[in-house]
């Protein structure tokens, strides 16, 4: 098959788009990883309950309006942030000291369990939703359709990083934030309550899986198992893009994303083998990731 | 003297006829009840389709167990494979030594019921797989042990194959899952289409993990290709993606689609009436059609049970609970031989009318229903239109084919 500048565009658009959706993710992972030091195997699992909140608030509340979308975009993340607002202050609160390896161990629990509650709560039956009637469909652009879903998330993804740039620069509590990310005893020393700063960031880094899942329900079919998936994705990108660092949860998404919808262009057979050979060759180049790591 | 002769004679005869009579016409009691393992996967993304199964297994088994089987009813075990091959078969030994269960079924994963087959074949349990499509279960596979009450890959991709070879397409683009089922249901489907119209041609293939979220670069990669059809060779979740993801970039409206199980109501059901209309799909149950009295039956009882209508697992499950009743009945007893020769060909009524338990291979014949997704006011969910009904003779791989795939 010929691959012609159309294609490649194409892809490229495609690709920058599933890009989007995988920085949102683990900018939270990575946040959390940067401020708490926490591994938190189950930010998949929020992404999950993220995508099924969605479907409630838009299919059940509001009949599949095109407002109920845009409010399940809203409120799924705020589900999102209750949830993980509750298990900060009940759990993890209690857990930020131990090693890592038990934490790894305790948010995989975690993980099982979030997936279990979920299966109580909306069944194992697979879900949908649908985005509102202008975002369906498909525009030609480079002379190939590109779904109009996908450029509204190329839209929404550089609106979640400035805003997220905003809020770790600008504000008093993204400020503590990032100190607390270098040197979280210091902040303590200066009398700020660190337990706080804490549960804020842990609460703000769930938000954003909350708000990955409800962007990418109308794309997929809403399913347990979908937390599975994105957390291995989401913690290669982080460690490619440095442990810790936001930006580098961009550079590495859009390294995972592009290359991918690439080698489906190039070798359709084996597109998956691109996306993880990238990140071999990234670690085998600079193992502790493209951007400076806090780790 | 000779009268006595005469009446002890009457006397000897009437007691050998009631002796014969009270042997053949009361039917022997089973000396406890029978024990079904159900081994599926009850986690992750399949669980919708076991879920089902076993709804439709358990609405069977309230109507068997009212009259019982033999004065005995059938009780279940129920055990979570995940999904995977090594758990599935940790459930398996489980269930047959710890439980002493008579007999096997379930299996949603075409891995883990090969290895459970493998297992069943080596202690002698009978095993009936409801849901997995592989066509090597009950053919290069399969045994003595082993039966499917549902379609395979063989099948389906034999309709497709069929009914693609009518349609003026000639370039094809082939994609799917990457694991067992999509490459069968792919390959059977390739077979026979070429087999029909030689000049047909793949000009590509695209294979993605299982669970892959994102499939727009698969499927604009697809689009840039410019073939005249595709086929998709996916099950489960990735069912409803590659049905929205063509939706959304066009391609159910630029080229034919044909996925095995895009018409099949549980995904249907899903997508809700945004689901793209046009694409051709296969499905060996389809809960209005037939419309007669036994599916209309059918239909009723397990929307008053489980609030929806039944897709194809349901379906399966519910004949087969029929399936080990009616063989338990002709069996006699509580023994596991037995229990196989009387399935083995066993004919039992079902929603969809008189269905056989093939003897020479163990796999049930049912007919396969082509049709083409499409909006109707009656429902607020796509339902298949157009259907054609291929018999299971059709569309079934022959006795001798089996045989010679076995290397017999």
């Amino acid at each position: 098959m010929e691959i012609g500048l159309d294609a490649l565009a194409s892809q490229l658009v495609v690709g920058l788009s599933r890009s989007m959706i995988l920085f949102i993710v683990c900018a939270g992972l990575s946040f959390v990883l940067g401020v708490l030091r926490v591994p938190n195997v189950a930010h998949g699992s929020l992404y999950m309950i993220g995508a099924f909140s969605a479907y409630g608030i838009a299919m059940r509340l509001f009949g599949g309006s095109s407002a109920g979308f845009w409010l399940a975009l809203i409120l799924a993340p705020l589900v999102v942030a209750l949830v993980s607002l509750i298990a900060e202050r009940v759990l993890f609160c209690h857990l930020y000291e131990r090693e890592h390896l038990m934490l790894l161990l305790f948010t995989f629990a975690l993980m099982l369990i979030f997936g279990d509650l979920v299966k109580i709560i909306w069944g194992a039956d697979y879900r949908s939703i649908s985005a509102p009637a202008f975002l369906r469909g498909s525009v030609s652009i480079f002379g190939a359709p590109i779904p109009r879903y996908n450029l509204f998330l190329l839209i929404i993804g550089p609106l979640v990083a400035i805003g997220l740039w905003l809020f770790t620069n600008k504000t008093k509590m993204g400020k503590i934030s990032r100190a607390a990310a270098v040197d979280r005893e210091m902040v303590g020393v200066i009398g700020i309550n660190v337990s706080w700063v804490f549960a804020g960031a842990f609460v703000i880094g769930c938000c954003l899986a909350g708000l990955g899942g409800a962007l990418v329900a109308p794309t997929v079919s809403i399913t347990l198992g979908m937390d599975h998936t994105i957390i291995i994705e989401a913690f290669l990108i982080v460690t490619i893009g440095g442990l810790g660092n936001m930006w580098g949860a961009l550079v590495g998404s859009l390294i995972f994303g592009v290359t991918h919808s690439f080698g489906v262009l190039i070798w359709p057979q084996f597109a998956i083998v691109f996306p993880y050979t990238a990140v071999v060759i990234v670690l085998l180049l600079r193992p502790r990731g493209l951007l400076k790591s806090v780790w | 003297m000779k009268r006595t002769y005469i009446i002890i004679g009457i006397v000897v005869i009437v007691v050998i006829v009631a002796a014969l009579v009270y042997y053949f016409a009361i039917p022997p009691k089973l000396e406890r009840n029978i024990k079904v393992g159900v081994i599926d996967c009850y986690t992750g993304p399949a669980a919708m389709f076991s879920n089902e199964a076993l709804d439709g297994f358990k609405l069977a088994l309230d109507e068997i167990n009212k009259e019982g089987v033999l004065g005995a009813q059938i009780e279940f075990f129920k055990r979570d494979t995940k999904f995977k091959v090594d758990i599935g078969l940790s459930m398996a030994k489980e269930l047959v030594m710890r439980e002493n269960v008579d007999l096997l079924v379930g299996g949603i994963s075409s891995a883990v019921a090969l290895a459970a087959s493998d297992y069943c074949k080596a202690e002698k349990v009978p095993l009936i797989i409801w849901i997995a499509k592989s066509e090597r279960i009950t053919g290069e596979k399969g045994h003595r042990y082993v039966f499917s009450s549902g379609e395979n890959t063989a099948m389906f991709g034999k309709a497709g194959g069929v009914a693609l070879a009518r349609k003026p397409f000639i370039k094809y683009w082939v994609a799917g899952d990457d694991y067992e089922y999509g490459h069968a249901i792919a390959n059977a489907a390739w077979r026979n289409l070429k087999e029909r119209k030689p000049e047909a041609e793949k000009i590509g293939e695209s294979w993605w993990k299982v669970g892959e979220p994102d499939l727009v670069p698969y499927i604009t990669a697809i689009m840039a290709a410019e073939s005249d059809a595709v086929i998709f060779c996916t099950g489960g979740g990735s069912m409803v993606n590659v049905m929205k993801t063509a939706k959304a970039t066009g391609l159910s409206d630029m080229v034919q689609v044909w996925i095995p199980t895009a018409t099949d109501t549980t995904i249907l059901r899903t997508l809700g009436p945004g689901g793209p209309e046009g694409m051709m799909g296969t499905s060996d149950y389809l809960f209005f059609h037939p419309d007669t009295p036994a599916n209309r039956e059918f239909v009723k009882a397990f929307q008053d049970a489980h609030g929806k209508h039944p897709g194809f697992p349901a379906f399966h499950g519910y004949i087969t609970a029929y399936f080990i009743a009616e063989a338990f009945k002709k069996a006699g007893a509580l023994d596991r031989e037995k229990f196989i020769d009387a399935l083995e060909g066993l004919k039992i009524e079902s929603p969809i009318g008189e269905i056989e338990m093939r003897a020479c291979d163990h796999q049930v014949v049912l007919p396969i229903f082509m049709g083409v997704t499409k909006k109707v006011p009656e429902y607020d969910f796509l339902i298949s239109t157009d259907i054609e009904t291929m018999t299971g003779d059709e569309v079934m791989p022959s006795c001798e084919e089996i045989m010679q795939a076995r290397g017999k």
